[in-house]
């Protein structure tokens, strides 16, 4: 009966708020939690659970392994909607349930953030868990990567059926893996993809605490780690990322080995980590029963989510949206902009709750890289969000000048300057600042809102 | 010609929440005057004489690095580090670097781990973490930045705080201080980083380094403009 209750008030509480002209399921779910606190373990109980978390990369990765599965033909729910907190599963668990708590659709994919990923597994009990990597966030909600990691241990420790899913190139990711072997798959990168970072969020061994020797980075603290002191290094992966034939803007052209077996692959969605997302989501795929041809194939299928490096075309502009949230996510962005000659830069820079109310983060981040060379530097630079004024003063000590730096106040003037922009624009923005500006940017180029 | 040697101590390991930044705000504030300056990176397990520098900068970092970093400092290098403030060369540290200077750090299961001492203070670790942007009132005017610590500093007799709390906790949220000045040593929760919102205080830093090495500093005003409205807009933010 609680069961009952719990769903139809969450399904209509939902329902009332989309009435409203409003998304979010923070308080359809927070309603279903109180009056039936195990519900998302009632729900799930029947159905076969795969759960996403680490640091970045987890809402591109679910819709990798969604779409892997749809055209393996099997249709998954996701938590979609954005929400990665349990309130937020639970809301999405409650759409998917018939009144009597039947799931309608029997596999889920789970996007499940890491501070509430060690209740999540024990309610859950997934069968697949993937970890993407783990990179410093934000620090005044999570403290330091060795938290975060704590936190992704006692959820796996709960999970115990589960098949982990690890990255093999990240030191703090790998040394998650449970003792059973047979649970665990790796994957990985095998190519020298870039050069290590200034600041490593990982630069000691994670065991011993002696300096790690590389033979090979991709980016940030990814790569061939070796710990010379006592001897914890990269394993080999079972799915790895072989050969790098062509990187665009676009997408990418690789080949993926899939336990010795080698296919090349397209992968739709462009940079370095992306791959990664791609080998990770093919790791879960075939854990999910889906054939190596199938998922490799499907890669090419990826659509980005909005402000994922998604693309689209407004006024004079050819626009990428790139949400940021940390300084390796913005160091991925950055990397992208500096291989884009003449492009505009926006920074949207927000210090709400969702962004981390701390943005000493920027100081992390490698700006230096887009005016090294002053003939390829952006030919504009935009600031906005409410700590628009610590972004140009980042980009000041970086190299930019601060009067051609202008701040742009609110999402609709925002967008009327990015409009009159000819040629490429970055747009990069934090969590809350992306989201009154891609509401914004979608009644402009007619997409749809994220939550419907 | 003019020139400070500034050397970034343990920049493997004390490196949190955009600590470079500081180094990177001193060296621009010089370079944009025309006075020259190298920066040497000492890490864990190197042995550089600490004499010939004119300014230190010793950032936060995580728990977990900690025994590296005692080891290393009972190696030799935390009496080098001491001897250096007691020469009056002119220090910034910052959250995990600041406590370090002190004698000693309590553990909440009361566990004294030594620090080296440098300067009269202590600190003692608590549950809850003092977190948020904060504000300051110091010589060289209002400070603002973010603190986030579970230590809880206290001042000794010699120590004087670098400031007077307006907006946040501070160095133990009890006695209004924050941070610490012992001789050219400055010392502060506020990381963020703190120098380039609050360019009278780096150059504060500066004039100390260059006075104790020429007997006078000249430094011409810079125009500061993006680093008045950022410091402004967190000052109205705190309202």
């Amino acid at each position: 009966m609680r069961l009952f209750l719990a769903i139809l008030l969450c399904k209509l509480s939902r329902w009332a708020l989309r009435l409203l002209g409003r998304g979010g399921t923070a308080l359809p779910g927070t309603l279903a939690l109180k009056l039936c606190p195990d519900i998302v373990a009632r729900l799930s109980r029947d159905m076969r659970c795969c759960v996403v978390t680490g640091t970045n990369g987890k809402t591109t990765t679910c819709r990798m392994i969604e779409k892997l599965l749809s055209e393996s033909g099997v249709e998954a729910m996701a938590n979609r909607s954005g929400s990665n907190l349990e309130r937020g599963i639970a809301a999405d668990l409650c759409a998917n349930a018939e009144l009597t708590g039947r799931p309608r659709r029997r596999t889920a994919v789970i996007e499940c953030d890491e501070a509430a990923f060690k209740r999540v597994c024990g309610e859950i009990q997934p069968e697949v868990i993937v970890v993407t990597n783990v990179f410093r966030d934000q620090l005044d909600r999570y403290g330091e990567v060795t938290h975060t990691l704590e936190s992704i241990r006692m959820g796996l420790e709960k999970a115990q059926r589960a098949i982990v899913c690890l990255n093999a190139d990240d030191s703090l990711v790998a040394s998650l893996a449970p003792d059973a072997p047979d649970r665990v798959r790796f994957y990985g990168i095998d190519a020298a993809l870039g050069a290590g970072s200034d600041v490593s969020d990982a630069p000691r061994c994670i065991i011993c605490g002696a300096e790690y020797e590389y033979g090979f980075h991709t980016y940030a603290h990814l790569g061939g780690f070796r710990c010379p002191k006592c001897g914890y290094s990269r394993t080999e992966p079972d799915v790895a990322v072989v050969g790098v034939d062509a990187l665009t803007t676009e997408g990418s052209a690789v080949e993926i080995r899939i336990d010795g077996e080698v296919y090349p692959a397209a992968v739709s969605l462009p940079a370095v980590h992306n791959l990664y997302n791609a080998a990770a989501a093919v790791t879960a795929g075939l854990v999910l029963g889906v054939a190596p041809e199938s998922a490799v194939k499907s890669l090419a299928h990826i659509e980005s989510g909005f402000g994922r490096m998604e693309r689209f075309e407004l006024g004079e502009a050819r626009v990428t949206m790139v949400l940021v949230k940390n300084p390796a996510g913005c160091d991925r962005a950055i990397e992208y902009l500096s291989g884009i000659d003449g492009a505009a830069a926006v920074f949207c820079l927000n210090d709400g709750t969702a962004d981390g109310t701390d943005v000493s983060w920027i100081w992390d981040v490698d700006f230096e890289r887009l005016f090294a060379d002053p003939a390829k530097a952006p030919h504009e630079l935009i600031v906005s969000g409410r700590r628009a004024e610590d972004m140009r003063l980042r980009l000041k000590y970086a190299g930019a000048d601060e009067n051609a730096v202008r701040i742009v106040r609110g999402a609709k003037e925002l967008a009327d300057e990015i409009a009159k922009i000819p040629g490429e624009v970055v747009i990069m923005p934090t969590y809350t600042a992306m989201l009154p500006l891609r509401a914004e940017l979608a009644g402009r180029v007619g997409r749809k809102e994220f939550w419907r | 010609m003019t020139e400070l040697k500034i050397c970034h101590l343990y920049p493997d390991v004390l490196n949190l929440y955009g600590d470079r930044g500081n180094v990177l705000c001193m060296k621009k504030r010089l370079e944009w005057r025309g006075i020259s300056c190298s920066v040497t990176e000492v890490p864990i397990g190197e042995r550089e004489s600490l004499a010939k520098f004119d300014l230190f900068f010793i950032g936060g970092g995580q728990d977990f690095e900690q025994g590296l970093l005692l080891d290393d400092l009972r190696s030799g290098k935390g009496e080098d580090i001491a001897a250096a403030v007691r020469d009056g060369a002119a220090f910034l540290c910052v959250c995990g670097g600041y406590q370090l200077m002190g004698r000693y750090y309590e553990t909440h299961t009361g566990e004294k781990l030594p620090f080296i001492g440098a300067l009269d203070l202590y600190t003692v670790g608590a549950d809850e973490r003092l977190i948020g942007n904060f504000a300051f009132e110091s010589e060289f005017g209002p400070v603002v930045g973010f603190e986030n610590h579970s230590g809880r500093t206290y001042l000794g007799e010699g120590v004087k705080p670098l400031g007077r709390v307006i907006h946040g906790s501070g160095n133990n949220g009890e006695d209004g201080t924050e941070g610490a000045r012992y001789l050219n040593c400055f010392c502060t929760y506020s990381h963020g980083p703190v120098l380039p919102k609050n360019p009278a205080l780096c150059d504060g830093i500066l004039a100390a380094a260059l006075t104790r090495k020429y007997g006078r500093a000249e430094l011409v005003p810079l125009g500061d403009l993006s680093e008045r409205e950022a410091h402004e807009s967190v000052l109205k933010s705190l309202g």
